[in-house]
C-alpha cells in the first residue's frame, strides 16, 4: 500500500514536468499529438489532403519559432479540441486525465482491504493439525455412532 | 449490510452497462437519419438548422436565423483542401450574378485551417461570404459525414428543398427557391 502511494506520489510530482512546453519541436513529433480533422487518425497515419494542410501549417510554425504549446494552441483555435490526439488539460477534459488515476487508486484500495480482510480471516481459524490429515474433526454424534458401528463388527 | 451493498453495487454496474448500451444505440441513429442530408435522402423538406459562426473574412459573424424565412439561401460547405470545391464554389459565384439579388449565397469553410481558406477565396475569386466552422459541427448537422463540396438549396420558408448531387442540379433548384 505504501509502495503504491509512493509511486503515485512521485508520478504527481513528475507531471508538471511530462505536461511542460516543447520550445523546440519537430514535425515528426507533433504528427502523433495532432489528429486529421477528416479521417479519425493522427496526422502521421493519414495521408489526406486534410492533413497534408496541417502538417503544412506546423511546419511553417515551427520554422517560426512555435513551441509546441503554441502550435496546439492554434490548432486548437482553428479546428476546436478534437484535433488534439490527447484530451484537453482543462474542464471536462481533465476527467480523462484523472478517471484513470482515480480509477487505479480506488481500484487499488479495495484490493488492499479484500486481502486485509482475507489475511485477518485466515488468522481466525484454528492451527493446522497433521493429526487431522486435512480433515477437519467428526460431529460428536457422528463420531459416537461410527464408534458404535466400528464395535460392533470388532465384536 | 455487505450483501445489501453488494446488491447496489450491482445494480450499478447494471445500468451503467445499459445507459452505455442506449448511448451507443443513439449515436448510431443519430448519424444514419440525424442530418439534414439524411432527412432529404427520405424525401422530407427539413427546416434548416441555424447556426451563429465568424466571416472568415473577419467582419463580424452570420447568424442563419436572421436570414431563414426572410430569403432563400445556399448554402456551400467547402475546404481550402478540397479540389472539387474550386469548381463548384466558382459555379455558385457565376449564379451570383444571375440571382443575387434574390436569393442570399453563404459559404461555409469547415475543418479548414482560416488563413489559408482567406487566400483560397481571395485567389478563386469567390466573393459571396463565408462563415468559419473549423470543427465541422456545422457540415455534420447538416451532412452528417465530411463530405465536401456540399451544397444544400433552402427556401424562403427555410425549408431545405434539396442538395446538389448532379450539375443540373444547381439551375434547376436555384429557380425553385428564388420562385419560393
Amino acid at each position: 500500500m505504501i509502495r503504491l502511494l509512493a509511486v503515485v506520489v512521485v508520478a504527481l510530482v513528475l507531471a508538471p514536468a511530462a505536461l511542460a512546453c516543447n520550445p523546440h519541436p519537430t514535425l515528426a513529433a507533433m504528427e502523433g499529438q495532432i489528429m486529421c480533422p477528416v479521417c479519425g487518425t493522427t496526422l502521421d497515419q493519414s495521408d489526406s489532403a486534410a492533413a497534408a494542410q496541417i502538417e503544412n501549417v506546423i511546419s511553417r510554425r515551427i520554422a517560426a519559432g512555435d513551441s509546441d504549446c503554441q502550435i496546439k494552441d492554434l490548432l486548437v483555435q482553428q479546428y476546436g479540441d478534437a484535433i488534439l490526439a490527447a484530451p484537453p488539460r482543462h474542464g471536462l477534459g481533465l476527467l480523462a486525465w484523472w478517471l484513470p488515476i482515480a480509477g487505479i487508486v480506488v481500484a487499488a484500495a479495495v484490493l488492499g482491504v479484500g486481502v486485509w480482510r482475507w489475511s485477518r480471516h485466515v488468522d481466525d481459524e484454528p492451527p493446522f493439525d497433521p493429526n487431522q490429515n486435512g480433515r477437519g474433526g467428526l460431529d460428536p454424534a457422528l463420531e459416537r455412532r461410527v464408534d458404535e458401528e466400528l464395535a460392533r463388527f470388532d465384536g | 449490510m455487505a450483501r445489501r451493498l453488494r446488491f447496489v453495487a450491482e445494480g450499478l454496474a447494471v445500468a451503467l452497462v445499459g445507459a452505455l448500451l442506449a448511448l451507443l444505440v443513439w449515436r448510431i441513429v443519430e448519424d444514419n437519419g440525424g442530418s439534414v442530408s439524411g432527412a432529404l435522402s427520405k424525401g422530407h423538406t427539413p427546416t434548416a438548422p441555424t447556426f451563429d459562426l465568424k466571416r472568415l473574412d473577419g467582419d463580424g459573424s452570420i447568424d442563419l436565423a436572421s436570414v431563414k424565412g426572410r430569403k432563400p439561401f445556399v448554402l456551400d460547405f467547402w475546404a481550402s483542401w478540397c479540389i472539387p470545391c474550386i469548381h463548384e464554389s466558382q459555379r455558385l459565384e457565376r449564379a451570383t450574378k444571375q440571382y443575387g439579388n434574390r436569393v442570399t449565397f453563404i459559404g461555409v469553410d469547415t475543418k479548414d485551417y482560416g488563413p489559408d481558406a482567406r487566400a483560397w477565396v481571395r485567389k478563386h475569386g469567390i466573393t459571396y461570404p463565408s462563415v468559419h466552422d473549423g470543427s465541422g459541427a456545422v457540415l455534420n448537422r447538416w451532412e452528417g459525414r465530411v463530405l465536401l463540396p456540399s451544397i444544400f438549396f433552402v427556401d424562403r420558408a427555410g425549408k431545405v428543398v434539396g442538395q446538389l448531387a448532379v450539375e443540373q442540379d444547381l439551375p434547376r433548384y436555384l429557380h425553385q427557391i428564388a420562385e419560393s
